[in-house]
C-alpha cells in the first residue's frame, strides 16, 4: 500500500516472522489463484474447448516411416461421408517419424479420423527410404542423410587452462582421474493440451483465433498472412491454456493448417493433435551422452575435466549446457557436437540442456568424491565458482543438507551396501544438485488500469497464463496497491485486442509482467490520493492507502467508494510498462533427494525432495511453491519413468501414448520442501526453469549413496538397477 | 476407429449365437463380445482390431455376483467389475489373495468399468502388438519383433514363437486357487475347464490367440476349488506380490502368487503362479515341489535365506532371457522371496 510521496513503485519491505521473507497485505503470502474455481469446476474456457457455430474439425494424417517419399491422392478422404475439405501438409517427402503429411477436415472428429484413414489406405503411396534413428546409425559410413550439411554436426569446443597438467595434480596429490560416459534419453513435454486452435473465421474482414500458446501475440505471426487479414482484425484469443514448457512458442504447422483450412472453407476450424502426433511432432527435449575424463584431488577439488557431447536433438540441434556445469574447474576441455536423426526436432524446455548437463556433471562428481573418500556435500562445496554467488549457493546446500537430514545420514563419504544384510533389504540414500538461471525480465508489456466511479477496479493486458498463475498476479499486484483484496479487481488477459505482453519462455514471465502492473498500479494510486489530498485539504504526503481501500493519514478517513465516486464519469485509467528497477536476474538453487533402493527388486522410491532457491522477491507464496514443486515432479518423473522408444532398426515408434510414455503419479510422488532464500533483497524474478535443472541429478546420486550404484544413464529403471547391483555383487 | 453396429443381446444365448454369425465361414461380418470394454476400446482406437459389430454381453441378464461357499471358495460371475472384487472382505486365503491381485490392476476408474472375464480374456499389452503398423506373429504377420527389438517387458519363460506376457493379474491368482471357468457356446453348450488350461503357450497351437476360447464363446464363470476342507493339517496362507515398474498404475514386469497349506510351520502343500513372465499364468510345479516338505522359517534367518532361494531358483527353472529382461529373473526370486516373507509371518 503505496503513499503518494514515494516516487517510485516499490515492492513491501515488511519481514514475515518465521520465513524472513518479506510481505504485504496480499503480496508475498500465500495468494488463491483467481482461476482456481473455473479450472476445477471446467468453466475455463481452453482452446481446445471452442465450439463456434458452424465449425469443422481437422486431424492430421502422419508419417509411420522416418524417412520417405510419398504421392498423394486427397479423393479418397474427400469422398468420405462428412469431409468437407482436405490438403497437402507435406510436399512429396518426409523426414521424421510422425511428420504430418495432409490434413482432413469434416463436420465432425469422427468423419475426420475416417478420412485419415481412407486417405492412409487408399491415398497414399509411400516409398521408404533408408532411416538414422539411433547415434550409431547416423553416425555409421554410409549412413543416409538426415540434413544437407550431414549427419554430424560442427565441433563447438572451448579450451581453458592445462587439462594435462589438471589431472597430473590430481594424481600427484593422491588423488583420483576417471572416465565415465552419462546418457539421457529425449523427454517429451508431455503437455495436457496438445498444440493446436480454434480459428472461428467465417470468410468475411475479422477472425478470432484460439490458440494454445505461449505467447498471445504469437497469434499475429503467421495467422494474418495464412487468412489474409491484417493483423488488426485478426483477434487472437488464449485465456487459459493446458501447459508449454517450451513448446508453444509458435503457432506451428497445425496453426498455418488450421487458417489455412479456414481460409479455403470459410468456415470454423478445429485442429489440435490427438496424443499420437503430439508425442511425434510437438518438440521434445533432446537426449545427450557425454563422456568426461576428470580428476579430482583428494581435498575435494576438481583439478581437471574433459567432455565430448552429442546432443540429440532429430532433425533439430539439440541443447547442451556444457561441462563444467555450475561448479568451477580450473583446467577444462570441452567438445560438443549435434547428431541429427529422423526424428521431431527438438524445442525449448524448461531450462532447455540444463538437466541433461546437470547429470553428468553431478554423476562425475559423486565418482569422483567416493573414489577419493571425499563426502559428496564436501565435494560439491570444494568446487562452487569463486564469484559473488558462492556464499549463496553455499547456504543453499548446507541448508538443503539439513533439511534432509545429510548430517545425520549414516553412510557419507562411501555409499552403503549393495548386498542384502541381514533383513535389511532396502537401503537409503541422499543426493544433491545444483542449478543456475538468469529469470530477468524485458520491455515488452503494456497495462493498462482503470477505476470507476462505482469502485470498479479492471486491469487489463494481453499477456497469457500457461499455468503459472501470470493472471493472478495480475489482480493481486493491483489489489496490494490499494488495500483492496484479489476479488475486488477484475483481470482481463490473453487477448491481442489488450495491451502488448511478452512471450513466456526463459522463466521471463513474472519479471517483465509484474513491474508493469505495479508501474500501473503505483501510477493510479498517486491520481487516487491526489484526489483525496484535493477534498480533504490535507497534504498528499500525509495520506496513504489502508485496509479496504481506504484512504488515511493526516486525521482523514475516506472510504474506497467515496474516493471514487469524486472521479470523473469516464472513471481514471493509467498506463503502465516495465521498470527495470523492480526486478532483478540471476537465480541459483540447490536440492537434495533421499530415496530408498529395494535391493531385492530394484526398486526406487523418492521419499522425500528438499528445494531451496533465491528469487528475489516471491510476489505469491503458493504459486511459487507450486511452480517449484511441478517442476520437481517433472525432473522426479525424468529421472525415474520418462524414455521415449523407438525400434532403431523398424524405425517403429513404441510408447506415443500416456499408457507406455510413463509419467510420474500421485503415487510416486514423496513431501517436496520449498524453501525461498530469505536473504535475497532483490526484486521479482522468475522461476519456471531453474527448480527443474537439478533433481533428477539428485536423485541418481540418492541411489549411488545408497548402495553403491552409480547407473549411467536415465530413466533409473528397476531393470538397470537390479542388473547393475548383479554387476556390482560379481565384482565383489 | 471405424464405425461399428452395437448390439445388446438380452441373454448369453443370443449373444454366442451372435458371435458364431460373425464367427461362420459364409459370414464376412467380424463381430466381438465387449463387456468392460477396458482393453478392446483400446485396441479399435489404436486400430489394432477392426470389428462391424459388437455383442454387449451386459445386458445378457448373465452372472454378475460373487457367491461364497462355507469353505471359503468363491463362485464368481464374470460380469463382475474389478472394484467388486478389490472390495471382497479380506477374509481367508481366496478373498484375500483375489482382492489383493484385483487391487493391483490399472486405476480406480478402469477397476470400476472392468470385469473379471475381460480381465482374464485380455489382449498382450507388447509395445509392438499395440502398434498397428507393427503386423506381428500376434497379428498374422510372420515375426516376432520384439525377440529381436525392444523387449524389456517379454517372456523369460515359455515364449517362442511369440515372447508376449500375459498381462493379467487375476489369471495368476485365480490358477493358483485352483479355480475353473465355464463356458457358455453357442447353441446353449456349455463347457468347463479349469483356468490353467484356458491358455495356451504360443508354441501350442494357433499363435494369434492366447485362450482356447473359439470365437463365439463366452466366459461365464469362475470358481475356486482351493482344497480349503480335505483331511490334511494345517491352513492356508496366500500372497500377492505384483511389481510394476511404475508404482500404482502399471501392468506386472513380475508377479507371484502363492498359497501355501502350513502345518506346524511346516509347508504340507503349494501353489506358486507366475505372471507378467510367460505367454499364460506360469504355475511352477518345480517351486512347489521347493516347498513341499519344508518348514516356514522365519524373515531374516538362514533357513528362511536357503528356502527363498531354493523356491526363486526352482520357479525360474527352464528361464530363457532376451536381450533386455535378464533382470525379470532376480526380480521374480525376489517376489518368491517376498511372498514367502509375507506367509511367514
Amino acid at each position: 500500500m503505496s503513499r503518494s510521496q514515494d516516487s517510485t513503485p516499490s515492492w513491501p519491505t515488511a519481514t514475515a516472522a518465521g520465513t524472513g521473507l518479506r510481505e504485504g497485505r496480499v503480496l508475498g503470502r500465500d495468494i488463491k489463484r483467481v482461476d482456481g474455481p473455473a479450472k476445477a469446476t471446467g468453466r475455463a474456457g481452453y482452446g481446445h474447448d471452442q465450439r463456434p457455430a458452424n465449425l469443422v474439425f481437422a486431424q492430421f494424417l502422419c508419417s509411420t516411416t522416418p524417412n520417405a517419399e510419398f504421392t498423394l491422392d486427397l479423393a479418397p478422404a474427400l469422398a468420405v461421408d462428412g469431409v468437407v475439405d482436405a490438403m497437402a501438409v507435406a510436399e512429396g517427402k518426409t523426414v521424421h517419424l510422425g511428420q504430418p503429411i495432409a490434413a482432413v477436415a469434416a463436420v465432425s472428429p469422427q468423419a475426420a479420423a475416417e478420412g485419415v484413414r481412407a486417405l492412409a489406405q487408399h491415398g497414399l503411396e509411400v516409398t521408404v527410404l533408408p532411416h538414422a534413428i539411433s547415434i550409431e546409425q547416423a553416425m555409421a559410413e554410409g549412413a543416409p542423410a538426415v540434413r544437407r550439411s550431414g549427419n554430424v554436426g560442427r565441433v563447438r569446443s572451448s579450451d581453458e587452462g592445462d587439462v594435462e597438467a589438471g589431472k597430473q595434480e590430481a594424481l600427484d596429490a593422491g588423488g583420483v582421474v576417471l572416465t565415465r560416459t552419462y546418457e539421457v534419453p529425449v523427454q517429451h513435454h508431455a503437455c495436457l493440451e496438445t498444440h493446436g486452435m480454434v480459428v472461428d473465421y467465417s470468410g468475411g474482414e475479422e477472425a478470432t483465433i484460439w490458440a494454445s500458446v505461449q505467447g498471445t501475440f504469437a497469434m499475429h505471426d503467421g495467422p494474418p498472412e495464412y487468412l489474409e487479414l491484417d493483423p488488426s482484425v485478426v483477434h487472437g484469443r488464449v485465456e487459459h491454456m493446458g501447459g508449454g514448457f517450451g513448446s508453444k512458442f509458435g503457432v506451428g504447422v497445425e496453426g498455418r493448417v488450421a487458417c489455412q483450412l479456414s481460409k479455403r472453407l470459410g468456415r470454423p476450424v478445429h485442429l489440435f493433435m490427438d496424443r499420437e502426433t503430439e508425442f511425434h511432432a510437438a518438440g521434445n527435449r533432446s537426449g545427450n551422452r557425454v563422456t568426461v575424463t576428470a580428476a579430482m584431488a583428494p581435498d575435494g577439488r576438481i583439478t581437471a575435466m574433459e567432455s565430448d557431447s552429442l546432443r540429440l536433438g532429430g532433425l533439430s540441434g539439440g541443447s547442451y549446457a556444457g561441462l563444467p556445469y555450475v561448479y568451477t574447474v580450473a583446467n577444462s576441455k570441452s567438445a560438443m557436437r549435434s547428431v541429427h536423426t529422423h526424428t521431431d526436432g527438438n524445442r525449448a524446455m524448461r531450462a532447455p540442456g540444463h538437466p541433461q548437463a546437470s547429470f553428468g556433471m553431478e554423476g562425475i562428481l559423486d565418482e569422483l568424491a567416493y573414489a577419493n573418500g571425499v563426502d559428496p556435500l564436501t565435494a560439491r562445496l570444494a568446487n562452487l565458482p569463486e564469484d559473488e554467488w558462492n556464499g549463496v549457493w553455499r547456504r543453499q546446500l548446507e541448508r538443503v543438507a539439513r533439511e534432509i537430514g545429510w548430517y545425520e545420514h549414516e553412510h557419507r563419504t562411501a555409499p552403503g551396501p549393495h548386498e542384502v544384510v541381514g533383513a535389511n533389504e532396502v537401503v537409503v540414500g541422499i543426493g544433491f544438485g545444483l542449478s543456475v538461471w538468469g529469470g530477468g525480465g524485458s520491455r515488452g508489456n503494456e497495462v493498462e488500469l482503470r477505476v470507476d466511479r462505482d469502485g470498479r477496479v479492471s486491469v487489463a493486458v494481453g499477456t497469457q497464463d500457461l499455468g503459472t498463475g501470470a493472471r493472478t498476479l495480475v489482480s493481486a499486484i493491483t489489489a496490494e496497491e490499494f488495500g483492496l483484496d484479489t476479488g475486488q479487481v477484475s483481470e482481463s488477459i490473453g487477448s491481442t485486442r489488450l495491451g502488448r505482453g511478452n512471450m513466456s519462455g526463459g522463466s521471463v514471465t513474472t519479471a517483465s509482467l509484474a513491474p508493469a502492473v505495479k508501474d500501473a498500479a503505483h501510477k493510479m494510486s498517486v491520481v487516487l490520493l491526489a484526489k483525496a489530498a484535493e477534498a480533504t485539504g490535507v497534504d498528499v504526503a500525509e495520506l496513504a492507502f489502508a485496509e479496504g481501500g481506504r484512504v488515511t493519514g493526516g486525521g482523514v478517513d475516506i472510504a474506497w467508494k467515496d474516493l471514487c465516486s469524486r472521479l470523473a464519469a469516464t472513471g481514471e485509467t493509467t498506463h503502465g510498462s516495465w521498470v527495470r528497477e523492480l526486478q532483478d536476474s540471476g537465480v541459483h538453487g540447490a536440492q537434495a533427494a533421499k530415496v530408498a533402493v529395494d535391493l531385492v527388486t530394484g526398486h526406487v522410491e523418492v521419499l522425500e525432495m528438499v528445494c531451496m532457491q533465491d528469487i528475489g522477491f516471491v510476489l505469491n507464496h503458493l504459486a511459487a511453491k507450486s511452480q517449484v514443486q511441478g517442476a520437481m515432479v517433472q525432473s522426479l518423473s525424468y529421472a525415474l519413468f520418462e524414455e521415449r522408444l523407438i525400434d532403431a532398426d523398424l524405425g517403429l515408434a513404441l510408447n506415443p501414448n500416456f499408457e507406455s510414455y510413463k509419467l510420474a503419479n500421485s503415487t510416486t510422488i514423496p513431501p517436496m520442501k520449498v524453501l525461498f532464500d530469505p536473504e535475497d533483497e532483490r526484486g521479482v524474478i522468475g522461476i519456471g526453469e531453474p527448480p527443474a535443472i537439478p533433481g533428477a541429478a539428485a536423485i541418481a546420486g540418492a541411489v549411488h549413496n545408497a548402495c553403491g550404484l552409480r547407473l549411467a544413464s536415465l530413466p533409473l529403471t528397476p531393470d538397470k538397477v537390479l542388473m547393475g547391483l548383479e554387476e556390482l555383487r560379481a565384482r565383489g | 476407429m471405424k464405425d461399428f453396429e452395437y448390439i445388446q443381446p438380452d441373454s448369453i444365448a443370443t449373444a454366442t449365437e451372435l458371435l458364431a454369425e460373425g464367427d461362420a465361414a459364409w459370414s464376412n461380418v467380424s463381430r466381438r463380445a465387449i463387456a468392460g470394454g477396458q482393453d478392446l476400446f483400446g485396441e479399435l482406437k489404436t486400430g489394432i482390431v477392426e470389428v462391424d459389430s459388437l455383442v454387449d454381453l451386459k445386458a445378457t441378464g448373465a452372472d454378475n455376483t460373487i457367491a461364497v461357499d462355507p469353505s471359503g471358495n468363491l463362485r464368481i460371475g464374470a460380469l463382475v467389475k474389478l472394484t467388486d472384487v478389490a472390495e471382497l472382505a479380506e477374509r481367508g486365503p481366496v478373498a484375500s489373495l483375489l482382492a489383493a491381485a484385483a487391487l493391483s490392476v490399472a486405476s480406480p476408474q478402469i477397476r470400476s468399468q472392468a470385469t473379471l472375464g475381460g480381465n482374464l480374456c485380455q489382449r498382450p499389452r507388447c509395445l509392438y502388438y499395440r502398434r498397428p503398423e507393427a503386423i506381428c506373429l500376434k497379428k498374422g504377420g510372420d515375426e516376432c519383433f520384439a525377440y529381436g527389438g525392444h523387449n524389456k517387458y517379454n517372456a523369460i519363460l515359455g515364449g517362442g514363437p511369440s515372447f508376449i506376457v500375459h498381462p493379467s493379474d487375476l489369471a495368476p491368482a485365480l490358477v493358483a486357487l485352483d479355480a475353473k471357468v465355464t463356458i457358455a457356446g453357442a447353441g446353449g453348450a456349455t463347457r468347463e475347464l479349469p483356468l490353467a488350461d484356458l491358455y495356451t503357450l504360443p508354441s501350442e497351437g494357433d499363435v494369434t490367440r492366447e485362450t482356447v476360447l473359439t470365437p463365439s464363446e463366452v466366459l461365464t464363470q469362475v470358481e475356486t476349488q482351493l482344497p480349503l476342507v480335505d483331511r490334511m493339517a494345517g491352513t492356508w496362507r496366500s500372497s500377492w506380490q505384483k511389481f510394476r515398474e511404475r508404482d500404482g498404475f502399471d501392468f506386472a514386469l513380475s508377479a507371484v502368487a502363492m498359497c501355501l497349506r502350513v502345518a506346524d510351520r511346516r509347508i504340507v502343500d503349494a501353489r506358486v503362479v507366475l505372471g507378467g513372465v510367460a505367454p499364460r499364468p506360469w504355475r511352477s510345479a518345480e517351486a512347489e515341489a521347493a516347498l513341499i516338505g519344508q518348514e516356514l522359517a522365519t524373515h531374516g534367518s538362514a533357513e528362511f535365506d536357503a528356502l527363498a532361494v531354493a523356491a526363486g531358483e526352482a520357479a525360474l527353472t527352464g528361464a530363457e532371457p532376451l536381450d533386455h529382461n535378464g533382470y525379470k529373473i532376480p526380480l521374480t526370486k525376489g517376489l518368491v522371496r517376498r511372498a514367502l516373507q509375507e506367509l511367514s509371518r
